[in-house]
C-alpha cells in the first residue's frame, strides 16, 4: 500500500508542477463529430467503420455524450457517457460513468460494459482512472442448460493523454495510452497506443484525425502487433 | 532536477520488481517480439507434424484418465511438484495420458532442468505426455531450446479403443496471447474437417485462457477481445466440449455458448493450495484434484 501510495505521489507531483500558471478550460458547445476509420486486425481483417458521435452540454457542470460506430466487420457499437466535471484552480476534475454496448454479430454475441471512473486535466495532459465490468452473453443461450452469460467484474480503465499544445489552442497533436477507446473496453492487461490531431479550420468546422495501435501480449513479455486503425473526419461545433 | 529523480526512483521501482532469483527478465519484450513470434513456431511446428504423421493413441479401452497440471514454472533450484505429478503419473495404471497446460519453466534456460518431463514427450511420440508451451516457455529467446526438445507447438492428436476413434485433443499455442493468423485458420480447417468424423468428443488445450473473471490472475494478460469472440465462437460452432488452460494460477469454470472452459491451478513449488487434475475419460467426464503435498 506505501509502494502505491509513493508511486502515486510521484505521478502526480510532476503533473502539477507542469500545469502551473496554464489557462482554464472554456465551456464547450454541442459537437457532432463525424469519422470514418480503417482499421485492421488478424480476426476481423480489413475493415471500414463509420462513427458518429454528439457531444450534449447540459450546464457548465454537465454533459452527455453519445457515440454510434457501425462496421463493415459486422459489430456495431453503441454508448453513453455523462460526465460531470468541476474546475479547479489549475485544470479540472470530472467523473465519468459509460455504459457501451457491443453487438458483435458476425459471432452472435452480446458484449456490454459499464464504467466509473474520475479524470483531472490541465491544458498539456488527462488522465483517468477507474474501473469497469462486462456481461458477454450468446444470443442463442440455451436457459434449460448449465450454459450461462460470463461476467468479468472488475477490470482497471486508466487513460493517459499528452497533448503538444494547450486544449483550448485551435490546432492540437497529442499521444495516448489507455485500455479503453470510445468503442472498446479491453482488460487491463491489453493497452491501446494512439496519437490524435485536430485542426479548427473555421469557427465551426474542426478536423480530426488518429491512428491507433493495438498489441497483443505486452505482458506476455512477448508483445506482437495485433491490430491498427486510422481515422479522419470533421466535428460541426454549434 | 527533482523531477529526473523522481522519474529514476520509479523505474527504479518498476525494474527492481522484475528481477526473480534465477535471471532478469528481458523488458523489451513488452513491445516487440522477444524471439520467434507464433506464426513462425507454427509454421515450424506444422513442418514437424507433416514429417512425424498423425499420432493415433490406442487406449485399448473406451475409458481412461488424463492426469493435467499446468504452470509448474520450475526454476534450477526446484521443481517438486512437478517431479510428484510425473510420479503419481507413472504410478498410475494404465490406461492414461497426461497433459501439461504450458509455463513448465520460470524463466530462461531452465528447460533442461525439467528431466522428469523433457524426455518423455508425447508429441515427440515417446511417450504419452503432451505439452503446450505458455510464455514463460517461450519469452527471451527460448523457443529454440523448446523446440530442440518439444518439436512442436501446435498439433492434434486422438485416442481409440483398438476399434473405434474416441476422443480428438486439439493443442494450441497461445503463447504470445494470440493464435496468430495461420494457426486460427488452421484450426478452423481442422475443426471443420475433424468435427465430421465422428468423435465422442473433442477437446481443446492450451495455455492462455480466455476470461477475466477475477484478480486471481495477477497480470497475467488475456487474448485480444476480438480473438475472444471469434475463439468462443469457433469452439462452439464445431460442436467442442472442453477447453483445459492455465496461466492464471487458480481454477476456474464457465460454461459459454455450450463449452465447458476449465482452468487449472498452478504446480508452481512456491505457490500454496495449487492442484494438478484427474480427468475420467467415458460416457461422461469427470474431475478429481488433488492437492500437493506441501513443499519443505
Amino acid at each position: 500500500m506505501k509502494k502505491n501510495l509513493l508511486l502515486l505521489v510521484l505521478t502526480l507531483c510532476p503533473l502539477w508542477l507542469m500545469a502551473a500558471g496554464n489557462p482554464g478550460f472554456g465551456e464547450r458547445g454541442y459537437r457532432l463529430t463525424t469519422m470514418v476509420e480503417y482499421s485492421y486486425n488478424p480476426v476481423w481483417s480489413h475493415h471500414a467503420n463509420l462513427d458518429v458521435q454528439a457531444l450534449i452540454p447540459i450546464n457548465p457542470h454537465f454533459e452527455m455524450e453519445g457515440k454510434v460506430q457501425l462496421s463493415t466487420a459486422d459489430v456495431y457499437t453503441g454508448a453513453v457517457q455523462i460526465r460531470p466535471k468541476f474546475e479547479v484552480p489549475v485544470g479540472e476534475i470530472f467523473l465519468e460513468a459509460d455504459m457501451m454496448y457491443r453487438c458483435v454479430s458476425r459471432n452472435e454475441t452480446s458484449d456490454m460494459t459499464a464504467a466509473l471512473a474520475i479524470g483531472y486535466r490541465m491544458d498539456y495532459i488527462s488522465v483517468t482512472i477507474g474501473s469497469f465490468s462486462r456481461i458477454l452473453d450468446d444470443w442463442n443461450r440455451d436457459w434449460h442448460t448449465d450454459e450461462s452469460y460470463v461476467v468479468e467484474p472488475f477490470n482497471l480503465m486508466y487513460r493517459l493523454e499528452v497533448f503538444c499544445r494547450p486544449q483550448t489552442n485551435p490546432w492540437n497533436l497529442s499521444f495516448l495510452f489507455s485500455n479503453v477507446d470510445d468503442y472498446q473496453m479491453e482488460r487491463m492487461w491489453q493497452p491501446l497506443f494512439g496519437v490524435r490531431a485536430y485542426y479548427d479550420v473555421v469557427d465551426h468546422w474542426q478536423l480530426n484525425f488518429g491512428a491507433q495501435c493495438k498489441p497483443t501480449g505486452m505482458f506476455h513479455l512477448d508483445a506482437s502487433f495485433y491490430g491498427a486503425t486510422l481515422r479522419a473526419g470533421f466535428t460541426y461545433k454549434f | 532536477m527533482r523531477k529526473n529523480y523522481s522519474y529514476l526512483a520509479l523505474g527504479a521501482l518498476v525494474l527492481a520488481s522484475c528481477v526473480n532469483d534465477d535471471t532478469t527478465l528481458d523488458m523489451k519484450g513488452m513491445f516487440s517480439n522477444n524471439g520467434e513470434p507464433v506464426n513462425v513456431r507454427f509454421a515450424q511446428s506444422k513442418a514437424y507434424n507433416d514429417s512425424v504423421g498423425e499420432i493415433h493413441l490406442n487406449m485399448g479401452a473406451d475409458a481412461y484418465t488424463i492426469y493435467m497440471c499446468t504452470d509448474s514454472h520450475i526454476t534450477r533450484k526446484t521443481h517438486k511438484n512437478l517431479d510428484y505429478f510425473m510420479a503419481q503419473y507413472k504410478a498410475a495404471s494404465s490406461p492414461k495420458l497426461a497433459l501439461h497446460l504450458g509455463d513448465i519453466i520460470d524463466a530462461q534456460k531452465n528447460i533442461p532442468c525439467a528431466d522428469s518431463i523433457v524426455h518423455y514427450a508425447g508429441q515427440t511420440k515417446k511417450d504419452t505426455l503432451f505439452l503446450t508451451p505458455g510464455n514463460h516457455d517461450v519469452y527471451f529467446k527460448q523457443w529454440p531450446i523448446l523446440r530442440s526438445f518439444f518439436k512442436t507447438s501446435a498439433y492434434w492428436f486422438d485416442t481409440n479403443n483398438g476399434t473405434k476413434k474416441l476422443d480428438l485433443f486439439i493443442c494450441l499455442d497461445s503463447a504470445d496471447g494470440t493464435l496468430g493468423t495461420e494457426q486460427m485458420k488452421w484450426l478452423k480447417d481442422l475443426l471443420a474437417a475433424k468435427s465430421k468424423e465422428g468423435y465422442r468428443r473433442i477437446i481443446v488445450f492450451t495455455h492462455t485462457h480466455l476470461w477475466k473473471l477475477d484478480d486471481s490472475q495477477g497480470h497475467t494478460s488475456n487474448y485480444a477481445l476480438e480473438e475472444m469472440y471469434e475463439i468462443t465462437s469457433l469452439l462452439s460452432q464445431y460442436g467442442v466440449e472442453c477447453v483445459w488452460s492455465g496461466h492464471q494460477h487458480a481454477r476456474q469454470s464457465v460454461i459459454y455458448k455450450g463449452v465447458h472452459y476449465l482452468v487449472l491451478d498452478a504446480t508452481k513449488d512456491s505457490e500454496k493450495g495449487q492442484s494438478y487434475v484427474t480427468v475420467d475419460m467415458g460416457e461422461t467426464i469427470n474431475y478429481h484434484y488433488f492437492n500437493y503435498p506441501p513443499v519443505e
